[in-house]
């Protein structure tokens, strides 16, 4: 029997961005409901249970991008939020030796040191002029970029905000943000470092989750992206939530719960409902039918646009801007059950010392290798692996005595490339399988008998992550972020503040302005917009005086 | 103190099409200029050199991509005819493209599938890109100069960029800043399939750059190079005749031109420059003085220790890493080319046959190796230039991605290997053109930065990229031609716009010469 129930807002796909939303239309007093695929919520931002005793972050797996006042404002942590901080990680070289980086920054600096007195200088240098970007671009992430071609009031006061606060850096620093926006990683560090294993320590967080290479403009911006988080205030740093990441959502969807909201699970939806240009409500695969004249779409805007809205219903130009945004599966994920707590020779105290992120490779040109072999449609031979075990500092994740390791990977294919022909479908038991012993061979290089620990793991392809999170090609942002698919330029220009050429119908997920990573920004500057269109924007704070986090 | 000693009101180091233009515009302005070459051929990147034979063939540059034509015009170059070459780009299976102003088609006459498709982007960017040519024929603003009236005045042709993109419409603006920053690989698979068509078309992005179609903001190269003027050019009587009549220009208004000299140093007292030292002696006195080579070989020139720290360590790091070889053929008869006609050698021959193996190409140099497979435009000299041919026959060819840093080094034996590629790729299209052969000349881009002072032996003397443009170029904070010391300019490619033979960093930087007072 199919139900025809009417809501003031459905919100479709249970993901951090689309809780968010949620939590602020329910706060805003509409009758909100939130539907979702699969029979638990989180999307990408989870904690399951694959294996008795063990739980795992399986997307998603650490935190510092999810802003401080959204977590304040919706009060997250009496709804069971924690996040811990870990301190710093290990590169290992893969020829022996290691680089170690601390938040503490004087331990930082004698650890720099340790390899070149140069670099221990450059690398004051080189941290001033990453904070001082990551201050400048805080204060944006929780606002809506403002359309350059708007004559709204609106508008126009966010560009002169925008212009002003470039105006104040003073001709210097313009210039140095300049550079520092359109730079690579790589060229942006051998400016400063000499020491190839310091040089390809830093230069990960450059590359994870995009379709770009140490060596492609852009990538010191992708740095930048994992750098102005915080972990209660301390910026750049990152931490683990406890209970795994879904404990995000779960903080998430209980606020949201109390402000009265509904969340459906298994509902997976199958067209966004459009009448005259107007959206209308959402048909779920179940043949259930929800009305609504406001719907916002977790989903990534390509899913959401070409999958689930009448062609028709749309100008053609929207369409073919939507086809030509540009998602790419880049990443894999390892998520394994280990019996007893890996040891690493390398480090004193076999690493007992060390929490957090542990990572191998030797240098930039190595960095860059991977990412040819993912242009050419093949999984890296030799890939940047974020290596972390949660279980060091959150004992609730895996049994007395076992532990849970997480393993990131870059790169890894979508349309993986098997004699020539490049195909999602070449993914199979075997390719996959393939693909874990690259990762497995990496870990080893670092962990001798890494393997022998192991009790159980999920091997997760980009097509895995597309197929069971619902993320396009398994892109763990929503959509690349180069400069042509960010700012008011995401995901399509003229259409970056959250809304679509239908009446009634947003897009709240990553693949909007500020992009990816569990920062939660999206669904709330989306949040803004729709009450803002319904005449209740006084009910979500404004964050004008965000000044005071950056 | 030196017997030879005179004095001018500036000197121009380096008598390539940058410094001539400089000191051709110095003298119509009434200064005494003197311009100081180091070889005995004027012309830099653009020179030609004489063959035993007696004809001459270009050395490096062979092509003329955005030639001013206010420079031709403000010169009064009149004796210029430049010619606008057709490109054909070859495809392994035969069927080459030929693109003229009639559109792309099949060299058997056929039109080609995407003709329209490739047409409306071609449209596209030169629309685009028609927008930014004030912004080329000015110094970048400098935003420290607050909101006065001389700053509005430096603003003034962004906004005219602006304005004229914004008339285009709404929906082109807005695609103009999607674009802006993309790469040319997405730019152009969007839109065509991959193949010589599009593969010609990345190629004009990423000529002479350390950068692959996928790397972003090779689409602004684009723009950028397209901005004066669309198309390759070459004059009647080959790029010598750029030269000559640049040097006709300057020694006509009365600059003196002076071969075979060698600046050994550029004399500076407090902080500002008081002539040049040459390496024979002499000495000449200046108030000003204009380098058009490179920046580190300019601060060197002056001495660093009259630069701060910052801008040293800066310099240093600008990133200038040359990509393009220059192969120089000498040939029994003119080269055949499978499916060809004489006409098609009239233009401008493309080995790019797709935008992957472009991004093919790109990934040797990478890692300092070779490509298998390098990226070749072939022009022959008589043909294009509308010269009479010339026995030996001559093919120009500009190969593209060799390595500056080779592992290994530039020994013999990686000439010949280099020499290897290019002669088999070419016989590919080709056939027997090897045993035509008489002599061939590799020139990798050391040999380039080593006969010429162009950084790195780069096409641009400095790398034109985002974070190497307008108010960051050749370094962030010097954006104005004014180099350091007082007096001293840059007028050379390092020097906003950059590269390519157009004439306007020479232009530019006399602009701001005499703006600043300094002569």
């Amino acid at each position: 029997m199919a139900r025809f129930d009417s809501y003031d807002a459905i919100i479709t796909g249970a993901g951090h961005n689309g809780l968010t939303t949620a939590c602020y239309l329910a706060r805003a007093g509409l009758k909100t409901l939130v539907v979702e695929k699969n029979d638990y919520i989180g999307g990408a931002a989870v904690s399951r249970e694959l294996h008795e005793g063990w739980t795992y972050s399986n997307c998603s797996y650490v935190c510092s991008l999810l802003r401080e006042e959204i977590v304040r404002d919706l009060d997250l942590p009496r709804h069971g939020l924690q996040v811990i901080p870990y301190p710093g990680g290990v590169t290992f070289h893969e020829e022996g030796g290691y680089f170690a980086s601390y938040d503490d920054h004087n331990a930082m600096r004698r650890e720099v040191s340790r390899h070149s007195a140069r670099d221990a200088d450059a690398y004051e240098r080189y941290h001033q002029v990453v904070m001082r970007q990551c201050r400048f671009i805080r204060p944006f992430l929780l606002r809506t970029a403002p359309d350059p071609l708007s004559m709204k009031p609106r508008d126009i006061g966010e560009l002169v905000f925008l212009l002003k606060r470039m105006y104040d850096l003073g001709g210097r620093e313009l210039g140095e943000m300049i550079r520092f926006w359109t730079i690579s990683i790589g060229d942006f560090l051998d400016e400063y470092f000499e020491t190839p294993i310091i040089k390809s320590s830093l230069a990960g967080s450059g590359i994870i989750g995009t379709g770009l290479g140490v060596y492609s403009p852009g990538t010191a911006y992708v740095l930048l992206h994992h750098y102005m988080g915080d972990v209660d205030g301390s910026i750049g740093s990152w931490g683990f939530a406890r209970g795994a990441m879904g404990s995000i959502s779960n903080a998430l969807a209980s606020a949201f719960r109390e402000a009265g909201g509904e969340i459906l699970t298994n509902a997976g939806v199958s067209e966004f409902i459009v009448n005259d240009g107007k959206v209308t409500g959402v048909a779920l695969e179940n043949g259930d039918e929800y009305l609504a004249s406001t719907v916002a779409s977790n989903m990534d805007v390509k899913r959401t646009i070409l999958e689930h809205v009448r062609r028709d219903a749309m100008p053609a130009e929207y369409v073919r801007a939507v086809e030509r945004f540009k998602i790419r599966g880049s990443s894999g994920k390892v998520n394994i059950a280990l019996d007893s707590l890996p040891e690493f020779p390398e480090l004193p105290d076999n690493g007992l010392s060390f929490r957090g992120d542990f990572s191998c490779s030797t240098s930039l040109d190595t960095l860059e290798q991977a990412y040819d072999d993912w242009k050419d449609g093949k999984f890296s031979e030799k890939p940047y692996l974020d290596m972390l075990i949660p279980s060091r500092i959150d004992p609730t994740l895996a049994p007395n005595g076992a532990h849970m390791m997480t393993v990131f990977t870059q790169y890894a294919p979508y349309d993986l490339n098997v004699d020539g022909v490049r195909s999602p479908d070449n993914w199979s038991e075997e390719t996959k399988a393939a693909f874990a012993d690259s990762v497995y061979d990496r870990l080893s290089v670092i962990s001798p008998g890494i393997r022998d620990r192991i009790v159980h793991a999920e091997v997760r392809t980009p097509l895995d992550i597309e197929k069971e999170v619902g993320l396009t090609e398994g892109n763990i942002f929503q959509g690349e972020l180069t400069f042509d698919q960010l700012l008011f330029n995401r995901p399509v220009p003229g259409y970056a503040q959250y809304q679509t050429p239908i009446e009634g119908l947003y897009i709240v997920g990553s693949s909007t302005h500020p992009g990816g990573g569990v920062m939660a920004a999206p669904g709330a500057n989306a949040a803004r917009e729709i009450l803002r269109h319904l005449g209740k924007a006084k009910t979500m704070p404004a964050w004008k005086d965000t000044e005071a986090y950056a | 103190m030196s017997p030879a000693s005179s004095h001018y009101d500036a000197i121009v180091i380096g008598g390539g099409h940058n410094g001539l233009t400089a000191g051709a515009y110095l003298a119509q302005q009434g200064r005494r200029v003197l311009i100081l070459e180091q070889s005995d051929v004027l012309g830099g990147l653009a020179k030609s050199q004489t063959l035993e034979s007696g004809g001459t063939m270009p050395r490096y540059a062979h092509l003329a991509y955005g030639l001013s034509p206010k420079v031709v015009d403000e010169l009064k170059l009149s004796s210029l005819a430049m010619r606008t070459l057709p490109t054909t780009h070859l495809s392994p299976d035969g069927n080459h493209v030929e693109v003229s102003d009639q559109g792309a088609r099949f060299v058997s006459g056929e039109s080609h599938p995407q003709s329209a498709a490739y047409e409306s982007l071609r449209h596209r960017i030169r629309s685009y890109s028609e927008a930014l040519a004030p912004v080329m024929h000015s110094a970048p603003p400098d935003i420290d100069a607050g909101l006065g009236l001389s700053a509005l005045r430096d603003l003034f042709p962004l906004a005219t960029a602006g304005l004229k993109l914004r008339r285009q419409g709404k929906d082109e603006m807005r695609e103009f800043m999607r674009i802006l920053l993309l790469n040319a690989y997405d730019f152009i698979l969007d839109e065509l399939d991959d193949g010589p068509l599009a593969g010609g078309f990345a190629a004009d992005a990423v000529l002479g750059a350390w950068a692959g179609p996928r790397s972003p903001g090779t689409v602004y190269a684009l723009l950028h190079r397209y901005a004066v003027t669309a198309n390759a050019t070459v004059p009647v009587g080959g790029m010598e005749a750029i030269i000559r009549a640049l040097a006709d220009s300057a020694t006509a208004a009365g600059a003196t031109i002076q071969t075979s000299a060698r600046v050994q140093s550029i004399t500076v007292a407090n902080d500002c420059v008081t002539g040049v030292v040459l390496e024979d002696g002499s000495s000449f006195g200046a108030r000003a003085v204009l380098s058009s080579v490179g920046p580190m070989p300019s601060m060197r020139l002056a001495g660093k220790e009259h630069f701060d720290i910052e801008t040293v360590r800066r310099i240093r790091h600008i990133r200038a890493k040359g990509t393009t070889a220059k192969v120089n053929l000498q040939l029994k008869e003119t080269p055949v080319f499978s499916g060809l006609e004489t006409r098609h050698l009239g233009g401008r021959l493309l080995i790019a046959p797709s935008v992957q193996y472009l991004e093919s190409a790109f990934n040797a140099v990478k890692y300092r190796r070779l490509p298998d497979a390098p990226v070749i435009e072939a022009v022959v000299p008589s043909a294009a230039s509308g010269t009479s041919a010339t026995a030996p026959a001559t093919l120009s060819l500009v190969v593209q991605y060799i390595p500056y840093h080779l592992d290994g080094g530039w020994t013999d034996a990686a000439r010949a290997s280099l020499s290897h590629r290019v002669i088999n790729t070419l016989s590919s299209y080709a056939p027997g053109l090897e045993q035509s052969i008489i002599e061939s000349e590799v020139l990798t881009p050391v040999d380039i930065e080593a006969e010429t002072n162009a950084p790195g032996g780069h096409w641009h003397h400095e790398e034109l990229n985002t974070d190497q443009l307008l108010t960051v170029r050749p370094i962030n904070g010097m954006a104005r031609y004014q180099f350091g010391v007082g007096g001293l300019y840059l007028c050379g490619a390092s020097a906003h716009p950059g590269g390519d033979v157009s004439g306007i960093p020479g232009r530019n930087s006399v602009k701001q010469l005499i703006r600043d007072g300094g002569v």
